[in-house]
């Protein structure tokens, strides 16, 4: 007769191994640890930090000077394109009434420099002896007043043929350059407001570059040549940014001019369309002194059926050096550094305390583990980050607008345009991918104080270093390293058509917004690649 | 007090972190200095202050230095050391004393290394850049007088940016902690410098911030447009270490272990 044990059972109920089980608890030790509920939060104010000084923003850069003539890169024109945004309306025109539908056709034989360019003054590099978007062809425009509809096929001096119209729009044509050996024809049509762009190399065997659909242009209109030169810039870039500019000049060389079509007359007009694309502040230029010329100015001459024109300036989106929306966004290397000791104190302490024993005995699957906490710590320094930075994007808003400073130089931008989604949305996913970055890397190294230098020292030193290299390598360092995110808070557009030096100083960084970010998420996946692979290897 | 630095000085020699972290602030400094002297050419920046730009890598060395500064302390409370350390030693001021000799000490060595690298690199790779005397440049030397000066003060900057570190890291013991505030205290002046746009704050920031201050030791053109002077500038990262040794020495006297 044998008596029958009843083997020990738990009264415990068996809890399930489930995922949402190991988030819970991965929060639980979060939320329950004071320091890190501190950290949280301060993440979340300092990306807040409202920028200092918005105000400012017009007395940035120290002024431009040229003959004795200062100008502010800042105060460039406030002229206003079709679409509202900030443009140069600068250039040479040769022009005619043209009276309902049309064309103009034109052979370009010549487009160069007016004059060498001079040495730079000490300490600068050698300004480019050619503009690539120095340019001359035919237009047609509303009128010829500044920022008005316009479209227009030119020959470029670096980028082809083009046809460009309304200031943003830029569609490439046959590449190539100009000289009286290989010329280039060009023609614009119009019917009603539709214009189209044509180009040939003989005259005869025309293509089709682009279509512009400009409604809403007027019966008559202005057509004829133009010319313009943006002006050469050099740029100190060393240790700092300063540039100075030099009067650019252009001068085109037309034959064959063809036009259909009703041109009630009286018969070609050559005036200067716009202001130079700076405002003038400081002192008037001096009068020019003899043997040394002042700026040259525009001109026009023909002979028989040789037009010949020379003009400076730009037909181009303007775009400011200063970004607002980035200045705005001051706090977020504040709010960087909490959330990457967050992310690394996340693992570390569990190391120093020895409770990663408990984590593992209780859920043996590691790169699990890994995971739950690599979710935890990211969602709460997204939540903090977007809470700053709704609060940083809002005031900095608010004071652009307060002091005054509005379209079509500084754009104001809504939260919900997609500009204010990707700069909002994108410093709160740059707060969350450190952390992660620095949780992997304190998996990696175990010990909060390396893990923490680390991060810093990619995510952050990158930018220290871009201002001490030249323009190059600096650029190369902000593709390479997870600085790279910083790319998020541009909110300023960039134009292939417009040459502005795009410095990593003026926090202009040479990545795509997502594109930056990316490079930043590939770092975080190569460092979790490494923890998950150490993590299983290693004893705890 | 010997016997207190032969103690400190074994502890520091005896854990692997050290030294590798001692080899990472040369390598990462000598590398750092020949990318920005190997990348700046002579026609386009002639006026570049070559013997700043030979020793750019002390900007990044620094953070190594400081983590290695940070773990002489925290890293006895992480691990409960430092009982064992003031039970031997229960003169609170002589264990911070002997642990700031020690590590001023392997740091200063270091730097030396790194700083005598960074030149030579520097003297090895400017000529290629066009830095030559054709363009009216002369080689580096540090038998040059500013050059010296910059060179030798780059090393007690980074021995500066140590007590600093030891200092921060005995007042807040947490070692995550205090490379986070030390990091933060030299890196995100410069970052954040550029996007304050009122001149008078920027010309604040760099005189006072201990990075940018303290670095006003490495120039040897245009003195007298700098924000602050070489030697002062070196005075204010000074302040900023006696500051937070004190601070750390108060609350090390105050607080139990």
């Amino acid at each position: 007769m044998t008596a029958t044990i009843t083997p020990y059972r738990s009264s415990q109920q068996t809890a399930r191994d489930g995922f949402g089980q190991l988030l819970r608890a991965e929060w639980t030790k979060l939320r329950t640890v004071r320091g890190w509920v501190i950290t949280v939060f301060a993440a979340a104010a300092v990306t807040a930090l409202a920028p200092i000084d918005l105000a400012n923003l017009a007395h940035n850069s120290a002024p431009v000077c040229d003959n004795g003539a200062c100008r502010s890169p800042q105060s460039q024109a406030a002229l206003a394109g079709p679409g509202g945004e900030a443009v140069t309306d600068n250039f040479y025109f040769l022009h005619q009434t043209l009276d309902g539908n049309g064309s103009i056709t034109v052979r370009l034989t010549s487009l160069r420099r007016s004059a060498p360019v001079p040495n730079p003054p000490p300490g600068y590099p050698p300004f480019p002896t050619v503009q690539p978007w120095a340019k001359a062809g035919v237009i047609i425009k509303e009128s010829t007043k500044p920022g008005s509809p316009y479209a227009a096929v030119m020959a470029t001096v670096g980028h082809g043929v083009r046809m460009q119209y309304n200031f943003t729009n830029d569609v490439a044509g046959p590449p190539g350059t100009v000289s009286p050996s290989s010329p280039r024809w060009l023609r614009l049509t119009r019917a009603g407001g539709t214009l189209t762009g044509y180009t040939s190399a003989d005259g005869t065997h025309w293509a089709e570059i682009g279509t512009a659909d400009l409604g809403g242009l007027p019966r008559t209109v202005q057509a004829g040549l133009f010319v313009t030169s943006p002006d050469p810039e050099s740029v100190q870039t060393t240790g700092g940014n300063n540039s100075i500019f030099i009067p650019g000049q252009a001068t085109a060389v037309f034959d064959h001019v063809g036009r259909t079509g009703q041109w009630p007359g009286p018969g070609w007009s050559a005036r200067t369309i716009g202001h130079d694309a700076f405002a003038l502040i400081g002192p008037p230029p001096p009068a020019p002194t003899p043997g040394k010329p002042g700026p040259p100015q525009d001109h026009f001459s023909q002979s028989g059926g040789t037009f010949t024109l020379a003009g400076s300036g730009d037909i181009s989106p303007a775009v400011p050096v200063v970004d607002p929306v980035e200045v705005s966004f001051f706090g977020t290397t504040f709010g960087l550094i909490a959330a990457i000791v967050l992310g690394a104190m996340f693992i570390t302490t569990e190391y120093r305390r020895g409770m990663i024993r408990t984590t593992f005995t209780a859920s043996p699957r590691r790169g699990r583990v890994l995971a739950a906490k690599a979710i935890v710590v990211g969602s709460v320094t997204f939540v903090a980050g977007l809470i700053g930075a709704l609060v940083a994007f809002t005031v900095g808003q608010k004071i652009i607008q307060s002091h005054g400073w509005g379209p079509p130089q500084w754009q104001v931008w809504s939260l919900t345009s997609g500009i204010g989604v990707h700069v909002v949305v994108g410093t709160a996913a740059m707060l969350a991918l450190a952390a992660i970055f620095a949780l992997a890397l304190g998996t990696v190294l175990r010990r909060a104080a390396g893990a923490v230098t680390g991060v810093i020292v990619l995510l952050i030193f990158p930018v220290i270093l871009a201002i001490v290299l030249p323009l190059n390598p600096a650029n190369w360092l902000m593709r390479l390293t997870p600085a790279a995110a910083f790319s998020l808070q541009q909110a300023l557009p960039q134009y292939a058509q417009h040459t502005n030096a795009c410095l990593p100083y003026n926090g202009c960084y040479p990545l795509a917004p997502w594109a930056g970010f990316a490079v930043l998420c590939a770092w975080a996946a190569i460092a979790l690649g490494g923890a998950l692979f150490l993590l299983r290897r290693r004893d705890a | 007090m010997r016997d207190a630095v032969h103690a400190e000085w074994t502890k520091l020699r005896t854990v692997s972190s050290t030294a590798w972290l001692l080899v990472a602030s040369v390598v990462l400094t000598v590398g750092i200095s020949a990318l920005a002297t190997a990348t700046v050419k002579c026609p386009a920046s002639c006026s570049t202050d070559t013997t700043k730009l030979s020793l750019t890598g002390i900007m990044l060395g620094q953070a190594t230095v400081a983590t290695l500064a940070v773990l002489v302390m925290s890293s006895e409370y992480s691990n409960g050391m430092i009982r064992v350390t003031l039970a031997a030693m229960p003169r609170r001021s002589t264990v911070l004393a002997a642990k700031a000799v020690v590590v001023t000490a392997v740091v200063l060595v270091a730097g030396i290394l790194a700083v005598l690298g960074s030149v030579l690199v520097a003297r090895m790779l400017l000529p290629g850049g066009g830095f030559t005397a054709a363009n009216g440049i002369l080689p580096l030397s540090l038998f040059h007088g500013p050059t010296f000066r910059a060179a030798a003060g780059s090393v007690l900057y980074l021995g500066l940016v140590a007590l600093l570190s030891l200092g921060i890291a005995s007042t807040v013991r947490e070692s995550a902690a205090a490379i986070t505030l030390v990091l933060g205290l030299l890196y995100i002046f410069p970052v954040i410098g550029d996007l304050i746009l009122n001149p008078h704050w920027q010309h604040r920031i760099e005189r006072w911030a201990p990075m940018s201050a303290g670095l006003a030791i490495q120039a040897t053109q245009k003195l007298k447009s700098l924000p602050i002077g070489p030697w002062q500038g070196l005075a204010v990262l000074a302040i900023w270490a006696v500051v937070a040794l004190l601070a750390g020495g108060v609350v090390l006297r105050l607080r139990d272990a």
